[in-house]
């Protein structure tokens, strides 16, 4: 019924960090080894501030065409995690 | 027939950012985009949409709709969870375009809000606000992401500039005045109307008026004396003859909250961890509006169809989870029993500005507040119900911060529980 499969497991991933990018996009997540396997994002959905106390916590939306991922950056601890994965073939 | 008509300048821009969270929820996830969905504060089999993407609602489904039910229209119909903190963003990217072009904004919710454009022709270059409107779409666009759609209307004052809002949607930029006030008006029926409905409909029909030109046509005495037997008639005389009636700030009378629960029951454990939960939460925003208040009302709804209050006023105020627990409990302990319990709800109302800087006299009394401050700063550091009574455990496991569609005043007190 919920087309979110949680996840909530710290992944490798490499981003980009672009100097003359808008406040949105001056970081944003390349490609992502999720259990062996490379995933190459191919767009951003939305890039959202978020709080865990006082943590500061980056949450990309992204989709490499097929399915959505949501991976968390925490500010402090800088590592990344990936939240859930959204099925293309669920929708 | 038809005097009074305000023939100012339009000045007000409604903007309206329709579908609001599940368009969020579509730029958020591509896959989802064209696709009917919709969002839920709690996804189970009889949940409901509280927000439906523009590819379900042209399929007829509906906000309030259970999912079983939208399921049998749409069998691929896909419901996702509510994400206070995205729309959060959104919303907060909106009041910075929309802060740009006038320091006179108001949000009425969170996801519509008002630019108030008078005195401000100096700084728009010649502009018209139509162009300032596609600009600001542009901006959405641009700034929030690239399927986020907003609706724009303008007229001379809040109700017809909501009203042009929701004209064409979705993606609609339409401005009303005197010009287009009748041939608008001829268009809609009396529900079009923002803040119309069957009720105030059948009120309207019993007196004769089926259609909003009718309304328009109505004379003032006519609509004070007679439909509405109050001073609503004027407003609604002057609201929909464009002069400004809506444009004012309501004081904070009451803070609370309510919670429907899933599976009605009579077990007296169950319901006291749900009114403790509620008496937290309601702590939370009272100290967060940093007021303090006297009285207290505990309410509930039985699956028998009654209802059931007890409200008091006390001499002194309150402000601790601890008290506002108390009072509601001696309250609570009032209701008849047996009876299964479908709804309950506390708020508490006498506010007053906070004292709590004050020292008290008495140790006891000031032992419960550095109890709170001390709660309320690990529960600040490390996230909302981090350190909780024991009393609200059952509660906590099942009742669930919900996103607030009335208002945007508890927004940053919702982010820091989500």
């Amino acid at each position: 019924m919920n087309p979110i499969e949680e996840i909530n497991e710290v992944v490798d991933v490499v981003p980009i960090y672009r100097g003359h990018a808008s406040d949105q996009f001056k970081c944003v997540p390349w490609k992502m080894v999720y259990r062996g396997r490379e995933v190459i994002f191919t767009q951003l959905g939305m890039r959202h501030p978020t709080e865990k106390g006082k943590r500061m916590i980056h949450a990309f939306n992204m989709s490499d065409g097929v399915n959505d991922y949501r991976i968390d950056f925490d500010a402090e601890r800088l590592i990344w995690t990936l939240i859930y994965v959204m099925g293309g073939d669920y929708v | 027939m038809y005097k009074d008509i305000n023939k100012e300048k339009p000045m007000m821009m409604f903007i309206d950012l329709n579908s609001a969270f599940a368009t969020a929820e579509q730029q958020a996830h591509p896959t989802l985009r064209g696709k009917p969905m919709g969002v839920t504060n709690r996804i189970s089999k009889e949940c409901c949409v509280i927000a439906a993407s523009y590819e379900a609602k042209k399929l007829g489904i509906k906000v309030g709709m259970r999912l079983s039910d939208a399921k049998a229209i749409c069998p691929e119909f896909i419901m996702l969870e509510t994400d206070a903190p995205k729309y959060h963003r959104v919303y907060q990217k909106l009041v910075s375009i929309m802060k740009d072009y006038s320091p006179k904004i108001r949000m009425k919710s969170i996801d519509e809000g008002v630019i108030d454009f008078h005195g401000m022709e100096p700084t728009l270059n010649g502009k018209s606000l139509v162009d300032i409107g596609y600009e600001i779409k542009q901006r959405v666009k641009d700034e929030i992401g690239d399927w986020m759609r907003i609706n724009i209307g303008i007229a001379p004052n809040i109700f017809l500039a909501k009203q042009a809002a929701g004209w064409h949607k979705p993606d609609g930029l339409d401005v009303i005045d005197y010009k287009n006030l009748r041939s608008y008006y001829s268009q809609m029926k009396l529900t079009d109307l923002t803040g119309i409905a069957e009720r105030f409909e059948a009120r309207l029909n019993s007196y004769g008026i089926f259609t909003p030109l009718q309304f328009f046509a109505a004379d003032e005495y006519m609509l004070k004396k007679r439909v509405f037997n109050s001073i609503t008639g004027t407003y609604w005389y002057r609201r929909l003859r464009g002069h400004e009636i809506d444009d004012n700030e309501t004081n904070l009378g009451m803070i609370g909250r309510q919670w429907v629960l899933r599976d009605p029951t009579n077990k007296d454990e169950l319901l006291r961890s749900y009114l403790s939960f509620l008496c937290e939460t309601t702590g939370m925003k009272v100290r967060y509006r940093n007021v303090e208040a006297r009285g207290i009302c505990v309410w509930a709804r039985l699956r028998n169809g009654e209802s059931w209050y007890a409200k008091r006023m006390h001499g002194s105020s309150f402000y601790t989870n601890q008290e506002i627990y108390r009072r509601a409990l001696e309250l609570f302990n009032q209701k008849p029993s047996g009876a299964d319990v479908q709804s309950m709800g506390i708020y508490c109302y006498g506010l007053e500005p906070s004292k709590a800087s004050q020292l008290s006299m008495f140790e006891d009394i000031a032992k419960k507040d550095w109890v709170t401050k001390a709660v309320d700063e690990i529960n600040d550091f490390y996230g909302a119900f981090t350190v909780y009574s024991a009393t609200t455990i059952e509660g906590k496991k099942v009742i669930k911060q919900k996103i607030p569609f009335g208002g945007t005043s508890y927004f940053e007190l919702l982010l820091k529980s989500a």
